[in-house]
């Protein structure tokens, strides 16, 4: 299994929020003979389970989400143009132009996001239109857009990867399957006997527009857990503290509403294995699955990280290899680290 | 049809103070289920059970609650001021009739001289006709609640204006549906939910589902249109059958129900059409992520003029509603 | 190698072209053309011109030009981000997010048109047009002396966009520089017709293919200079409207009509004999043509029609969707529409026209 090529190729897979499960076989077949086990749970997340051999082991819950941001057909119009909806907060200045795939009924069409000719644009041309101002092109009729298409249907913009320097690399969906890949690969390289309980690895659905993880947590009822996330890179114009950087390593998440003791253990776990991470602090929100994770149940002890990021929600968002290496290796840590297994794997407190 | 769906909206139950409601329907499900119950929040849960040996468990849900207004104040001059529950239009209520739980007839106006766009609770009062805070409070005390007055017209063989349709008319599919699925049983296991304070909130269908764990549910619940003069662009249409809900702002329907719907629609010839909602949520999203969550889907009513004294549904929409979820909890 | 049809254009809009750097795009042009034509060179301004000989020494022009809208390198600073400045006109619109390529003589290196994201944008300016002196351009570099190891300021950039055949039958296509490398593919597909079929044309027939068309400083002026023709057709590009909810009095012209022929634009009349030449013999020959119903844009007939002692022109575009963006969108049958309008044109030319 080789890192990149994961990362590429479970981006590249159409899974929209809503439709996650659309391209499962493509998903399955990539991951699945890896895993002993594979399901989906009520609502849609899914669960890839790495068993350790060990009788009434420790249920470690790894999420990282598996929907990515995109757009739903709502109007069929005259000239084979759409109006679409967006799935999740798309930054709505990169559409004007933009290449998309339709995923039909059948088939895939191509389309593209109309810009509006100068002589056309209204107002002073520093507004951007809303999303359902704008216009996809399909070059279809719309006779036979109704027989292709409907309303709902999800659209998605055009995998493009393109390498960079210092092996950074910039696609779409990188938020937030490239963590799902890491996920993956940490569990998957992990030899079993080295775990410190069986790995349950959630792709989890619906992040971007609510948080479908809550009652995937509350049926797995793990006894703890990490949320996998991708964090805001730094960039010009944006604050040192609001951001972590490129190539520096994985995010660790210090806040008050995760769990502090294994978020310390974590770190601990970090520095034995000297693996660089950097500090985010975040103190009332994580904007990621974390929060719900922890408050499922009773409540379960979560820790939040995060892979360094840049251009979040467009689809030219931008990673760096080594760092997809080095989360890997702190997920790794974490799932074979005995002292949070001793720790947490004792249940909750009875009063 | 039409004369159960009116018997229903004229029963008070602005959200918190549904009671009135369940007993009424209460008693109108009582034949066609097996069992019924108040649950602690106040939701109406009755259970039809199925011929299977492993029932699946199928969630109805409609909700029982309307908008209103809660008295918080008495003036010296008897003038009764309120605050809201639920999204309120203070332009569409404005010169509205309204009455009390307890039968209190009054108006609700504007401060004199303030601008329609101005219209707020503070700058709102409810005009019972009495003469001082004395013979004001004979009547009326802090914490009753006040509706638009209820009425149901009929405008021609399909059309039916008046309120609260939101969302009496998807507790009235509901109950239709128990009518059907008594006469014709189904496999699994029904649980027909009357919901309570969906209007602040979903609170109600919340802990119903808890309770309930169900693997499937639909929700019953009125949608805008697009067909109005000046309205936002969008799909649905008054008279263009069911509505099955893709997404709103709250949730994103269980794709497969969707398809689902939308093939029963097609084969069994009901008039259907998919629902994009740029805005609002319904009990659906709170059903899908209570507890271990289920599989959710919901048709909806369309309806013009949400949230006013005139909402307007088309009663062929509603029997196609009706007749789908039916074909759906049949299959 | 020797392409046609869609092949070659697809070949010449993937070239790296912008304006003032023409020169990968004249070498793609000159090798296609090789043996074709009686003479081919290029001047000391990087404009092509490929002669056919004809009856009379008359001249006629074509030109198309080879420029695309792309980006001049301004700055960069030392976190290793580029500033950047648009060659040509491009609505802001449609930078941000977009990927590009950066270049000069030597390199070429992937990019990314990037500003802060939206979760950093203050709640108001999330529905606002990101100025371009905001963006910046992202090529993965640690620091300014990496990003100077492979491009420096004054470096030039262009959209980084693939080209794609869609939509009903697959007759429309999508990409960057459509606008106007879809003339210079015209210009060489009619050139190899008229070699081909062994075609004597009545008049020397200069094919130009000029540089710097985006900013104005148009090339063209000096090959019409040059060339010193009495009549000259501009193959273009130009922005259309055709899309829906536009008011029809603002379409300009509609993809799958045909070429689109000016009356007037904001640098030219078009001389009236020409134009009804041009319109007769698209009906002629049975060969779709509209006319443009907007007055907007100009092109290279700006200066090659005041050149010298003056030249009749006449413009024929293809009408392109969302122009100078890396999503331009254009019909094949308008290709084809044009590349027979002008070949039917040169054959049937008279010098009373």
């Amino acid at each position: 299994m080789e890192l990149k090529k994961l990362i590429v190729d479970l981006s590249s897979l159409m899974s929209i929020g809503g439709f996650e499960r659309f391209e499962r076989e493509k998903l399955i077949a990539l991951i699945g003979e890896h895993f002993d086990e594979c399901y989906l749970d009520k609502v849609g997340n899914q669960i890839f389970v790495k068993k350790c051999g060990k009788e009434n082991a420790h249920k470690i819950m790894l999420d990282a989400h598996m929907d990515e941001i995109g757009m739903y057909v709502t109007e069929i119009l005259d000239g084979g143009f759409l109006r679409v909806t967006n799935i999740g907060g798309i930054d709505t200045g990169i559409l004007q132009a933009s290449d998309v795939i339709i995923y039909g009924n059948e088939e895939r069409l191509f389309g593209v996001i109309a810009s509006t000719p100068p002589h056309l644009a209204s107002g002073d041309g520093k507004e951007l239109p809303k999303i359902d101002e704008l216009l996809i092109d399909t070059c279809l009729t719309k006779e036979e857009l109704e027989s292709k298409i409907r309303i709902g249907t999800p659209v998605g913009f055009a995998p493009k990867y393109t390498e960079m320097l210092n092996g950074r690399i910039m696609g779409k969906s990188f938020d937030d399957k490239a963590c799902a890949a890491c996920a993956v690969y940490a569990t998957v390289t992990t030899p079993c006997e080295e775990l410190a309980g069986d790995v349950y690895v959630m792709l989890s659905c619906c992040e971007e527009v609510t948080d479908m993880v809550a009652p995937g947590a509350y049926a797995l009822n793990p006894d703890y857990a990490m949320s996998i996330d991708v964090n805001l890179g730094r960039v010009p114009g944006t604050k040192k503290e609001e951001t972590v950087e490129l190539g520096k390593g994985p995010s660790i998440t210090i806040s008050a509403v995760t769990d502090r003791k294994l978020t310390n253990m974590l770190i601990d776990a970090a520095k034995d294995k000297e693996i660089p991470y950097q500090i985010s602090v975040s103190p009332t929100h994580t904007g990621t699955n974390a929060v719900s994770i922890q408050l499922a149940r009773e409540g379960i002890p979560t820790v939040d990280v995060g892979l360094p990021l840049a251009s979040m929600h467009t689809y030219n968002e931008i990673i760096t290899i080594e760092d997809t290496k080095t989360l890997s290796d702190l997920i790794s840590a974490f799932i074979t680290d005995k002292r949070i297994a001793e720790e947490y794997g004792k249940g909750g407190i009875e009063i | 049809m039409y004369n159960t769906l009116k018997q229903i909206t004229l029963v008070h139950g602005v959200s918190g103070h549904e009671h009135r409601v369940a007993n009424t329907l209460k008693e109108m499900i009582a034949p066609y289920c097996d069992e019924s119950y108040i649950d602690a929040l106040g939701n109406l849960i009755a259970v039809k059970r199925g011929y299977s040996e492993n029932p699946k468990k199928v969630l109805l849900c409609g909700h029982m609650d309307e908008i209103g207004f809660i008295v918080n104040f008495v003036e010296d001059s008897g003038f009764i001021r309120v605050a809201p529950i639920g999204g309120i239009n203070w332009v569409a209520c404005a010169f509205g009739e309204v009455v009390s739980e307890n039968g209190v007839h009054g108006v609700l106006v504007p401060n004199s001289g303030t601008k329609a766009s101005d219209f707020a609770p503070d700058l709102m009062y409810i005009d019972i006709g009495a003469d001082n805070k004395k013979s004001a409070e004979r009547r009326v005390k802090i914490g009753d609640t006040f509706v638009l007055k209820s009425n149901l017209t009929k405008l021609n063989a399909s059309r039916v204006v008046g309120r609260p349709l939101d969302d009496r008319a998807g507790c009235g599919i509901v109950l239709e549906i128990a009518k059907r699925v008594a006469a014709e049983p189904v496999a699994d296991d029904i649980y027909y939910v009357f919901s309570v304070q969906e209007e602040v909130g979903c609170r109600g269908s919340k802990t119903a589902a808890f309770a309930i764990e169900p693997d499937v549910s639909l929700t019953f619940d009125v949608t805008g249109t697009g067909d109005t003069a000046g309205s936002k662009p969008m799909a649905v249409k008054l008279g263009g059958g069911a509505a099955i809900k893709i997404k709103d702002m709250s949730v994103i329907c269980d794709s497969e129900i969707v398809d689902r719907l939308a093939r029963l629609s097609k084969e069994k010839g009901i008039k259907s059409q998919l629902e994009i909602l740029a805005y609002g949520g319904t009990d659906t999203s709170s059903i899908q992520m209570t507890g271990s969550g289920c599989r959710a889907g919901a048709i909806s009513i369309p309806s013009r003029y949400i949230h006013s004294g005139v909402e307007m549904i088309d009663m062929n929409d509603y029997r196609a509603c009706i007749n789908l979820a039916f074909e759906f909890i049949k299959e | 190698m020797r392409l046609q049809g869609r092949e070659l254009l697809e070949y010449l809009c993937q070239k790296f072209g912008p304006t003032g750097f023409e020169n990968e795009v004249a070498d793609a042009i000159i090798e296609q053309l090789e043996d074709n034509c009686d003479r081919i060179v290029k001047d000391t301004f990087g404009n092509v011109y490929a002669l056919i000989k004809g009856e009379s020494s008359d001249r006629v022009m074509i030109s198309s030009h080879m420029d695309e809208v792309g980006f001049m390198i301004t700055d960069i600073d030392s976190d290793g981000y580029i500033k950047f400045s648009n060659l040509g006109g491009i609505d802001p619109k449609v930078l941000y997010g977009k990927q590009v390529i950066l270049g000069n003589e030597k390199t070429r290196i992937n990019g990314v048109i990037a500003a802060k994201a939206i979760h950093h944008k203050r709640r108001e300016d999330r529905f606002s047009v990101t100025p371009i002196k905001e963006m910046y351009i992202d090529i993965g570099a640690k620091d300014e002396d990496e990003v100077k190891e492979y491009v420096n300021i004054g470096d030039f950039g262009v959209f980084n966009s693939d080209f794609v055949f869609f939509g009903t039958d697959n007759k429309y296509a999508k990409g960057k520089a459509i606008d106007d490398r879809a003339g210079c593919c015209a210009m060489i597909e009619i050139i190899r017709r008229i070699r081909e079929n062994n075609i004597t044309l009545p008049f020397d027939t200069y094919f130009c293919f000029t540089v710097r068309e985006e900013v104005g400083l148009s090339g063209a002026r000096v090959a019409a200079e040059k060339v010193k023709p009495s009549r000259a057709i501009i193959l273009e590009s130009t922005a259309i409207g055709d899309i829906a909810g536009a008011p029809d009095h603002k379409r300009v012209a509609d993809v799958g009509s045909g070429g689109v022929i000016s009356i007037m634009d904001r640098s030219t009349i078009y001389n009236a004999d020409f134009v009804n030449f041009t319109l007769n013999t698209a009906k002629e020959n049975y060969i779709k043509a509209q006319v443009k119903r907007y007055v907007s844009g100009g092109n290279d007939a700006g200066h090659i029609h005041k050149s010298g002692k003056g030249v009749k022109c006449v413009a024929i575009s293809m009408g392109t969707r969302y122009l100078h963006s890396p999503a331009c969108v254009a019909s094949m049958d308008d290709y084809e529409s044009i590349r027979e309008l002008v070949f039917a044109m040169l054959k049937n030319m008279k010098a009373e026209v």
